[in-house]
């Protein structure tokens, strides 16, 4: 283990970097992709709540990031409900989702668990898809629900410029880090390890694995639908294919399990290098070479999983700490 | 009252293509124990070898199978040899490495993404064949002939493996290997070449099911994605693993699927599938035929 201090000066310098980043860049374009990047990297680390701590694959989390985008959306067109608040309405929704889904398939094998994701997640978008009401709500099927930028200021949740959207989603992900390391110190978060590694051994032992697993569950929809919110936000036009699509259910998952899943660093380590990739091939190739990111997408997880299963932090963990270890002059005994 | 009994009829036999397609995905996860999720993907590698097949010699749809069924046999044979059976290899002791879901996840996008990049997003078939359009009328009902030929191939399909499975030498030692592969390795069964094997069989499969859609359906590069979801929630329902389960689990989603827009919206039967899917999840995971030891 390195010294503490060690250990939190590149912290430190991380996050004076990430806030002072949009005085450097004042691109549109630029900024846009990193806001993006912050958002996967939030929206994997929801996710490696339960993909990685509780050992389950779940394939369908853009379900989440739909429900919480339509319920705030919904709130504010039709009721005028800050988003603020409609943000939280939606994640309790999808919270409350969540459990359902795990309830019964927490119990079965892990293939079971990700196809009921990926069904759900399909039925919902379907859903969405074919109703023009729901109740009173007005959700215009495959039309989807466009934010008139009428209002702006930060009661609104609505910005001219692309800063505010920056720092927003950069606190959200600090935010989301900072719970993610508290859990994986918590009681829950060594249920959760041992349920995932040896369920029968923990069951054994006393530890309620279903439970553990449920309440990440819980907490990993809940964060998801906090950033369909902001998504809906931010792009201020949502319809089923762009915030239930099982694209992004899977790129969700692809990032995180690429970047290491179960690690608190993985999942923004995933988002670092592969959002990028995405971005830009998708603005310099997308008319030549469709899907080339996917490929890319593709090829990096099968390469990862066979050579590096427990993804790409492992490595790059050991490499920085020989460095951190070298550049402290050697003093520390070997760990 | 007779479009119903049209429909149910037209319904049972797309659903038999269904069931096809489906079948490939069961004779994988009863040997290997592991869903591929990158089925549909291999069903659309299957339409599009059929396809190309087909448009470059002229010939009958179905005599494609000929060149079809051996090109994916091999692709399978390595897809598993180079790519998964070093995960089983390294992760002995997992009865069901979820690494494996991985990998098949990321071969899906890339057989997809590399489809569109080669033959681009443009719907195909294949006009000019003696099937296309054919209908067949039985009173004042109209059965779709390629379908109906679909239908067969799909028995006959099953019919096949069923046979291969028990009467040959192979077959038993894919029976042995399913039952307990520890086991069927202490009695000299190359554990990894029986893999190797059913998953070639699982693709040529898929690609029979290519073969015999290619007459009357679309291709497009993600024309697999329709039915790798399909293709799950049938050997769900019909309980993984099982041969016949996989042929009437398809058949009562084609039923369904061309029975519901009679009574509503053609896409909301997709909900109703679904629905039904999450309800047997839950209430049922072990299928109408499955073994309770596999789930």
């Amino acid at each position: 283990m390195l010294p503490s201090r060690a250990r939190k000066l590149p912290l430190v310098l991380v996050a004076l970097a990430a806030f002072g980043l949009p005085l450097v860049v004042t691109s549109a374009t630029y900024l846009h992709i990193l806001i993006l990047l912050f958002l996967y990297a939030y929206l994997t680390t929801s996710w490696n709540l339960v993909g990685g701590f509780a050992g389950v694959l779940p394939l369908g989390h853009a379900a989440f990031v739909g429900i919480g985008a339509y319920t705030s959306t919904i709130l504010s067109l039709q009721y005028g409900v800050s988003p603020w608040i409609g943000m939280f309405a939606g994640a309790l929704i999808a919270a409350v989702v969540g459990v359902i889904i795990g309830l019964p398939t927490f119990k079965m094998r892990g293939a079971y668990f990700a196809l009921a994701t990926i069904a759900f997640a399909e039925g919902i978008r379907v859903m969405f898809e074919n109703i023009d009401h729901l109740g009173p709500f007005q959700i215009n099927g495959p039309r989807g629900l466009q934010i008139p930028p009428l209002k702006t200021g930060l009661v609104h949740f609505m910005f001219a410029d692309k800063e505010p959207y920056y720092y927003i989603i950069l606190v959200m992900l600090a935010a989301v880090l900072a719970l993610t390391w508290a859990i994986s110190r918590s009681k829950l978060g060594f249920y959760l390890v041992a349920g995932g590694e040896e369920p029968e051994a923990a069951q054994a032992l006393g530890v309620n694995v279903a439970r553990a697993k449920l309440a990440a569950m819980a907490m990993s929809s809940f964060l998801t639908a906090l950033a369909g919110t902001f998504w809906a936000q931010f792009t201020l036009y949502i319809h089923p294919k762009s915030v239930m699509s099982l694209d992004i259910s899977f790129e969700i998952a692809f990032i995180a399990l690429i970047g290491g899943r179960g690690s608190i660093a993985g999942p923004v380590l995933g988002a670092l290098l592969l959002r990028p990739v995405s971005d830009f091939s998708r603005i310099y190739f997308g008319d030549t070479l469709p899907g080339l990111h996917l490929i890319i997408f593709g090829v990096v997880l099968v390469l990862v999983m066979l050579f590096q299963p427990r993804g790409l932090q492992e490595p790059l963990t050991r490499f920085y700490q020989q460095a951190m270890r070298r550049l402290s002059g050697g003093r520390e005994a070997a760990p | 009252m007779l479009f119903i009994i049209e429909d149910t009829l037209n319904g049972i036999l797309m659903g038999a293509i269904y069931g096809l397609a489906a079948l490939g995905l069961t004779v994988i996860f009863g040997v290997l124990k592991v869903i591929n999720f990158a089925h549909g993907s291999l069903l659309m590698v299957g339409m599009y070898v059929a396809y190309w097949a087909v448009l470059l010699t002229g010939v009958h749809p179905y005599l494609s199978l000929i060149v079809v069924v051996p090109v994916m046999f091999v692709f399978g044979y390595l897809l598993q040899d180079i790519l998964i059976k070093p995960i089983f290899k390294s992760e002995k002791e997992v009865r069901e490495p979820i690494t494996v879901i991985i990998v098949t996840t990321g071969v899906w996008y890339i057989l997809d993404n590399l489809a569109l990049l080669i033959f681009g997003p443009q719907y195909r078939n294949i006009q000019d064949n003696p099937l296309r359009g054919k209908m067949l009328e039985i009173g004042e009902m109209m059965v779709s002939v390629p379908k109906l030929w679909g239908f067969f191939t799909a028995l006959a399909t099953a019919l096949l493996i069923y046979l291969f499975l028990q009467k040959t030498r192979m077959g038993r030692a894919v029976r042995a290997t399913s039952l307990d592969r520890d086991a069927a390795s202490l009695q000299g069964i190359n554990q990894y070449r029986i893999y190797n094997i059913a998953f070639g069989l699982g693709t040529a499969v898929a690609g029979v099911a290519g073969v015999t859609l290619v007459p009357f359906y679309n291709i497009f590069p993600t024309v697999g994605v329709l039915f790798d979801i399909k293709c799950f929630i049938i050997v769900v329902l019909g309980g993984l693993g099982s041969i016949g389960g996989a042929l009437l689990g398809g058949m009562i989603i084609g039923v369904i699927e061309s029975v519901g827009p009679q009574f509503m919206t053609a896409t909301w039967t997709e909900a109703i599938v679904y629905a039904l899917f999450l309800a047997f999840l839950f209430l049922k995971p072990s299928g109408l035929f499955g073994v309770k030891y596999d789930w």
